[in-house]
């Protein structure tokens, strides 16, 4: 890239070195060989052609704005018009004309047409390439087609004048100069960039244009009128000074246009950047609808834009917090029910200003809105009813808008603008304050979905760490005792539950199992469990005797219990050596004992624990005893097997007696997996509603050496 | 809560059955100033809070001579019992008392399994219980 612009500007140089050593030789030497001058002046046209590609392969780093081309091309324009006009006044150009040929009558003439000639072309190559980016801004279908023709005109006229002599004239490049002139006026209409630049821009480009029109009109004059420019330049190459002159005039035409159309949109200028922002501002909130998590900002970029973009004095935000109960529909506004107010962001106001604004008769305004769910603009604050107390309190309000968040239905906030003349706010701006107020209702509408559902994981985090804590109250390893075989299972119907079992080695022989369930589900549940595996823990090797537990156990629980909640608890100690059972029951469901060919459900009287204290429970509180045969089965299960439901039907007590019997010869394990196996067939998989605990206790009776299985 | 007595069970029909068109039900009617309140369908957790605010609304009419009858109540869960003992010693406290009547066997069989009858005067009929206030009273 590099060396190729290298090679661009060292060619341009040489061919310049050349064609100028060639007319020193030329002058001395008196050369005349036809066709000479002709070769001449393509060797010059490639030289520019050079030129033109270093600067295109320079530019292509950077993209100008119109006003800094505008900018650059006047500056180039200043410095020509400086020089034309120094070239002009020294009159160092020398000619002897002689059959329509220019002779130079000095070395010094040859020198000056020279640099005349490379300044005016690289000039003209330069503001060529200006032009060219000016009326391809935004170009259209035809923009191209005619800059092309215009280009073709060009190059068709000063090619025409290859074969002439510098004073010649000819009738097809008069025709195709015309053609150009034409496709220089019609090209001179593509301005669309002025309507792109902002108010100051345009100032500018009035300045620019205007400077350029003047400095263009110099330079026209020089190159046709000034005999020492015109002179140099037609010496030095015909068609390169047609291509000159042709540029200076469209630029004359170009910049003139260019003046008189950015003087008619000067008065638009301040709507139109007006509209620019409005539109870029709805596009930024449009994006931060979707990406902002932080509220305060949120808000505070809807009131800095509505104060931007309306040019207001000051603006605020209001979020309406409705009453909880009442947010479910609109109806509940116009019944006047209270709500309240939250300043969630002000500009260039402050609360009391604004509470002295809203004073006394704006409550009504206030309501009004939010029963309307309308915009509503007050076009002259000091003589509107609402607003009497403002002129007194000296407070620069001339008008205002008052513009509703609404969200289904429900005003949700409120957007306010005011301006310090009367009749402030245009129906463009109620419009884009209404806009903006709709953008704001999407975006406060979406942090506050996102608080939502971020509050919601961080419960769903708790609900699963307090499902792992309750897994772990359940008992990890069940304890081994000889003679025994036992295996449990306990599942919640949702991430905790009520249900609880525990066992827990009283001496080298017995062996306490406990299985209870609380009243209600989930959390609430699972708090009373765990309350009663402390008590469970802490009293049970204290009271040996299941009814004494159950009675001590009762009482620690009253304590704290709601007095809607109990406990169904059964309890049974069972002596491996000897096959013993003890059993008391507290509300839960009878345990169900498998002995040979016999099922049957051992149900000792026993009320639930949490419901009453002392004489009431400890006298409907049996204690049951039982000798286990070799093989007995032991079941201790929740209401969660027997209420498991299919449909309407439920799982109930014969299921579960069923279910015992054909399983009873098989290891503890097996009964257990059969029994929640039907239940599981029974409901079809469906997911449980209810807590599902078992504990099944077989008694392999003295000595056995026996297999637990876990 | 500014209603008149005159309009009262009216309001409570229609004001239950509109919050939840499930699939527990609760009918109230007065005979010899016992308030029966019969329950129909299914009561648990999610239910019970219905049968709740039936209890709260009585006692804060001031009526504690009350009679639930269970005969179309197909299921109770724990949540459902709990109900039960949320007003009993209020309703004790001030002379009255809930007595429960026409119990299926199976919803008889989870309030026998806890105890209840221990708690609550369980009755196989309506007017039995209904009696039962008068002879009390007399």
């Amino acid at each position: 890239m590099k060396l190729r612009r290298v090679i661009y500007l060292g060619g341009a140089v040489l061919i310049i070195l050349v064609v100028f050593t060639f007319d020193v030789i030329r002058k001395s030497v008196a050369l005349e060989v036809g066709g000479l001058s002709t070769i001449r002046d393509v060797v010059i046209l490639g030289a520019f052609v050079l030129v033109y590609l270093f600067l295109e392969s320079r530019a292509s780093s950077r993209s100008q704005t119109p006003i800094r081309t505008l900018g650059s091309v006047m500056v180039a324009t200043l410095i020509m018009v400086v020089f034309g006009i120094g070239l002009a006044t020294m009159g160092a150009s020398n000619f002897d004309s002689k059959n329509d040929i220019l002779i130079p009558i000095d070395y010094a003439t040859i020198f000056v047409a020279s640099l005349a000639g490379v300044t005016f072309g690289t000039f003209a190559v330069v503001t060529f390439r200006s032009l060219r980016d000016l009326v391809m801004f935004k170009r259209k279908k035809a923009t191209r087609r005619n800059l092309l023709s215009f280009i073709a005109f060009t190059i068709a006229a000063s090619g025409s004048t290859l074969w002439l002599n510098p004073l010649e004239e000819n009738l097809v490049t008069t025709l195709l100069l015309a053609l150009a002139v034409i496709g220089a006026i019609v090209n001179s209409f593509r301005l669309s960039w002025i309507v792109y630049l902002t108010k100051r821009e345009k100032i500018f480009s009035l300045i620019y244009a205007f400077f350029l029109l003047i400095g263009f009109i110099v330079l026209d004059f020089l190159i046709s009128q000034n005999v020492a420019i015109n002179q140099a330049l037609l010496y030095h190459s015909y068609p390169v000074k047609g291509f000159v002159s042709m540029v200076c005039l469209f630029g004359s035409t170009y910049f003139g246009m260019a003046f008189i159309s950015t003087l008619f949109h000067l008065p638009t200028a301040e709507a139109f950047d007006r509209k620019t922002s409005e539109i870029s501002s709805l596009h930024n909130l449009g994006r931060l609808v979707t990406q902002v998590f932080d509220f305060s900002e949120l808000v505070d970029t809807v009131t800095s834009m509505t104060l931007q973009v309306c040019e207001a004095r000051s603006s605020w935000l209001e979020i309406i917090h409705h009453d909880e109960r009442n947010s479910a529909g609109p109806a509940q506004d116009s019944a006047g029910r209270p709500y309240a107010v939250q300043i969630a962001s002000k500009q260039n106001i402050s609360q009391e200003e604004i509470e002295r604004v809203l004073s006394l008769r704006e409550r009504t305004l206030r309501d009004t809105v939010v029963e309307g769910r309308k915009t509503i603009v007050i076009d002259d604050v000091a003589h509107n009813v609402h607003f009497r107390h403002v002129r007194k309190e000296k407070i620069p309000i001339g008008s205002m808008v008052i513009a509703p968040l609404v969200s289904h239905n429900v005003v949700m906030g409120i957007l306010y603008a005011t301006k310090s003349v009367e009749y402030g706010f245009f129906k463009d701006d109620v419009d884009v304050i209404s806009a903006f107020a709709d953008q704001a209702t999407i975006a406060i509408e979406n942090s506050r979905l996102i608080k939502k559902s971020i509050e919601r994981e961080r419960l769903m985090r708790e609900l699963v760490l307090a499902q792992e804590m309750q897994r772990r109250l359940l008992p990890q390893v069940l304890p081994h005792m000889p003679g025994l075989q036992i295996d449990a299972l306990s599942t919640p119907a949702f991430e905790v539950g009520g249900d609880y079992y525990d066992i827990v080695q009283l001496d080298d022989h017995r062996l306490g199992i406990v299985v209870g369930d609380v009243s209600g589900k989930g959390v609430s549940a699972a708090f009373y469990m765990s309350q009663v595996k402390g008590i469970f823990q802490a009293i049970s090797k204290m009271y040996p005797s299941p009814r004494e537990f159950m009675i001590h156990a009762n009482d620690a629980l009253l304590t704290s219990i709601d007095k809607r909640s109990f406990v169904s608890l059964i309890y049974a100690v069972i002596d491996s050596a000897s096959g013993i059972l003890i059993l008391s029951r507290a509300g839960h469901c009878p345990m169900l004992h498998v002995s040979g060919e016999t099922v049957r459900f051992i149900r000792p009287s026993g009320m639930g624990m949490g419901l009453r204290g002392g004489d009431l429970f400890a006298g409907a509180l049996e204690e049951t005893s039982l000798q286990l045969a070799l093989g007995d089965v032991c079941i201790f299960y929740t209401d969660g097997i027997t209420e498991a439901r299919r449909g309407e039907e439920e799982f109930g007590y014969d299921r579960l007696l069923l279910a015992a019997q054909q399983s009873r010869t098989g290891s503890a394990s097996m009964v257990k997996d059969h029994i929640l196996d039907t239940v599981r067939s029974f409901t079809d998989h469906e997911a449980s509603h209810d807590d599902l605990t078992v504990v099944v206790v077989k008694w392999l009776g003295h000595g056995t050496t026996t297999k637990n299985t876990n | 809560m500014a209603r008149t007595w005159d309009n009262h069970e009216e309001y409570e029909l229609t004001s239950l059955e509109d919050a939840f068109m499930s699939e527990f039900k609760i009918a109230q009617r007065e005979t010899n100033n016992v308030h029966v309140l019969e329950l129909k369908g299914y009561l648990d957790a999610h239910t019970a809070p219905k049968l709740e605010e039936a209890f709260q609304n009585l006692l804060q009419s001031e009526r504690y001579k009350i009679v639930v009858n269970c005969k179309d109540l197909s299921y109770i869960s724990s949540a459902g019992l709990g109900v039960f003992m949320a007003f009993i010693e209020d309703v004790r406290k001030k002379q009255g008392d809930i007595k429960l009547t026409n119990m299926s066997p199976k919803v008889y069989n989870v309030f026998d399994l806890l105890g209840f009858p221990l708690i609550y005067e369980i009755f196989n009929n309506e007017s039995d219980a209904v009696k039962k206030f008068f002879e009390k009273a007399r």
